[in-house]
């Protein structure tokens, strides 16, 4: 190779660099419908026609394993490999100092509700436009209950069992109507230690690992109870009779055998086989199990978490895509940003296998092709919930408290006073 | 400087320039974090605290849970794997002798990444999807929760043992294959029996080899993350949780990149003492 064909080289090499710097990288979620939502959304960006060359979107995959810790360490160090970046409900307030937030399109309150919106921002500012959203469903087998209800025996034993564990005579309900209590008590009837003739070796399986997610799907329970992170005031109110309350309950289910022994080591794989063994009666998992659940298990119904004295609620958080502060093309970050908040883009994503959080009306116009996203969509609109600080700058640092915490006390190592202290220390210290 | 000196410190610079580079300026920045309130925001610009991390650290319920796991778990996988490597070694030696294909099966094990094994018995070891309970409650109509706090720690144990047992068999195979045959024959002359050969001659020989297997399961036991981790993480309320781990979590989940890197000084400075101590231990032993 002669000088001339070197610097040649050399020159080529630069000035590719230099275009590739001048597109706007995206680093999405990879291994999931999500990387496939957003290659197929990507393709129809960049075929706009009049789209600068230089704003066209290339995407950035790396591994999901310790995804969220590695873009911790890239934007801290202020790394401008990527302009747009994944972010999550959970850790928008860890990554706010090193992104900018953004106006979306006019359309993005229409398109997804405030409810959904309000996922992606932390202090006041909106710093992310939705692309997935995450709730709970309540899993169940209908033709488990539908013979438990057919049936004036197991109804009355169905009776004495809740009596003797839940303080009251329940009778089977459509978990529709179930509360908490009925949950309790569909549990217990279900699980052979309780009941031998049961059908199922388990009335639920309760995801009780030291995994902040698992906090997350637990949530739900002591919310509708009436519990928050904070008052309005800011004081911590975690060691409240509603938190104490469902924390209770799933430790008598624990100790009952109601769930698997080995459920403080379970996360959402762990349960999924559980649930799709057919050894399980009802469960609560996040939305994104619906299909391979019901696929294992055809008469699985959905329905959204049991209701307590305050409500029935769901814990929603969502995944979304924001502009680093560090970006070196922000105008096109901005641009395909404020494109991704439209209905347009939307309904794209959710054609191409993604989760988006929509609005009744939005998802409407999938009914045909995404029953699922409808219910998503009502759900979180009606029942989603998101805890005071639950945005904040260490919300991550928080579920990983209570996940050490309550986790600790459901399997023996701790009394719950104890743990009740513990975390009131811990979230004194994140939050205030 | 004689022309000898200059030439040795020419030839020793590279290596001390990368030794610097890799490990000098890594350890002077965790002693700086360490001595400071840092997180990711504050990367650039940490706030000197004093001891103020190592007062937290050793102040910290958790940090003693995860160094007395570390201690327990370090002292008994290392116990275990030697005696059985031990064991292996001498029981098999014969049998090795004429089949050396043998070891190569053995050693399996080692070949696993340990986060690779840690996955594997997540699987093996589950109620619904592991054959292993599937197994015993086809037999027996019952399988022991493997994984819940109870038995949690029996269960780490002893994948450990069976993943690195076969390092201490190697040790221990070559210290016993190296033993002079003659000494044996000198023995045997003199009317030895089998029995108080292994433990009046071989075992004696084998001691520092004894020493460095013991040394080298403890410290890789003591230091355990990634099979614990992809296992059973932190378990319910931290019983799982050895020093690699909490260190791992005060850094990357909750940020306190001091607390996390006083903790990291702290377990280099035991290592630091445990190494010196087996040095003239081995030493002495020689």
């Amino acid at each position: 190779m002669n000088l001339r064909t070197l610097l040649g080289c050399t020159a080529a090499a630069a000035f590719a660099a230099v275009a590739a710097q001048a597109e706007v990288t995206v680093l999405g979620w990879p291994g999931g419908p999500e990387e496939t939502a957003l290659r197929a959304v990507t393709e129809i960006y960049n075929a706009q026609p009049g789209l600068a060359e230089e704003n066209r979107v290339e995407l950035l995959f790396t591994s999901r394993d310790g995804f969220f810790d590695k873009l911790q360490v890239d934007l801290a160090a202020g790394s401008t490999a990527f302009d747009v970046n994944l972010i999550a409900t959970y850790s928008i307030g860890r990554y706010a100092p090193f992104m900018e937030p953004i106006t979306l399109s006019d359309q993005a309150g229409t398109v997804f509700g405030d409810t959904v919106l309000s996922t992606m921002q932390f202090g006041g500012a909106q710093y992310g436009v939705p692309t997935d959203l995450s709730l709970h469903f309540l899993y169940f087998r209908q033709d488990l209950i539908d013979a438990l209800m057919a049936d004036p025996a197991a109804v009355t034993l169905y009776g004495d069992i809740a009596e003797q564990y839940l303080g009251e005579r329940l009778a089977p309900k459509a978990p529709g109507e179930w509360t908490w209590q009925d949950f309790a008590a569909n549990a217990l009837y279900f699980s052979q230690s309780v009941n031998p003739a049961s059908p199922t070796r388990y009335g639920t399986v309760i995801q009780m690992k030291n995994l902040l997610f698992n906090m997350m799907v637990f949530h739900s329970w002591p919310r509708s109870y009436g519990a928050n992170w904070m008052d309005a005031d800011g004081n911590i109110t975690i060691d409240s009779p509603a938190y104490r309350t469902a924390l209770e309950m799933a430790k008598m289910l624990y100790d009952a055998g109601a769930t698997p022994p080995d459920s403080t080591s379970y996360e959402y794989a762990e349960a999924n086989a559980a649930f799709s063994s057919g050894q399980v009666a009802a469960m609560i998992q996040w939305n994104a199990a619906a299909s391979e659940l019901m696929a294992a298990q055809p008469t699985t119904g959905t329905f959204a978490p049991p209701a307590g004295p305050e409500g029935r609620f769901t814990h929603i958080h969502g995944l979304g895509l924001g502009l680093n502060a560090a970006a070196e093309n922000k105008d096109g970050a901005i641009a395909f940003l404020q494109w991704m908040s439209t209905e347009e883009a939307a309904l794209a994503y959710a054609r191409a296998g993604g989760a988006p959080g929509l609005a009744t009306a939005t998802a409407a116009q999938l009914a045909a092709e995404r029953p699922d996203l409808v219910q998503v969509g009502e759900y979180a609109s009606t029942y989603g919930f998101v805890m005071n600080g639950g945005t904040s700058e260490n919300a991550l640092s928080v579920y990983e408290a209570q996940a050490k915490e309550f986790t600790g006390y459901w399997a023996g190592t701790q009394d719950l006073d104890t743990a009740m202290a513990n975390i009131t220390a811990a979230m004194t210290d994140l939050l205030q | 400087m004689n022309s000898p000196r200059r030439e040795n410190a020419v030839l020793a610079a590279p290596l001390v320039l990368f030794l610097l580079a890799l490990l000098g300026f890594p350890v002077m920045l965790s002693v700086v974090y360490g001595l400071s309130e840092t997180t990711f925001q504050t990367l650039t610009r940490p706030r000197f605290v004093g001891l103020d991390n190592f007062a937290r650290v050793l102040g910290d319920d958790g940090f003693w849970q995860a160094a007395w796991f570390s201690l327990r778990f370090g002292v008994i996988t290392a116990v275990l794997q030697c005696a059985l490597g031990l064991f292996l070694a001498v029981y098999l030696a014969p049998l090795i002798r004429r089949h050396g294909w043998m070891v190569a099966v053995l050693i399996i094990p080692m070949i696993v990444a340990p986060a690779m094994m840690g996955l594997m018995y997540r699987l093996v070891l589950h109620e619904f999807a592991g054959p292993v309970p599937h197994y015993l409650y086809a037999w027996f109509n019952y399988s022991p929760p493997f994984l819940n706090a109870a038995n949690v720690f029996t269960t780490v144990v002893v994948a450990e043992v069976l993943q690195w047992t076969p390092f201490a068999f190697l040790l221990f195979l070559t210290a016993y294959q190296a033993i002079p045959q003659e000494v044996r024959e000198a023995a045997a002359v003199d009317g030895t029996r089998p029995w108080r050969m292994f433990w009046r001659i071989e075992l004696p020989l084998m001691l520092p080899t004894a020493f460095v297997a013991l040394f080298i399961r403890f410290i890789d036991g003591f230091r355990v993350f990634d099979n614990i981790y992809t296992l059973v993480g932190a378990g319910p309320g931290g019983v799982t949780t050895s020093m690699s781990i909490y260190i791992y979590e005060a850094f990357l989940r909750q940020g306190d990149i001091g607390r996390a890197m006083a903790a990291a000084i702290l377990l280099f400075g035991a290592a630091f003492a445990l190494l010196t101590l087996a040095q003239r231990l081995m030493r002495r032993a020689a």
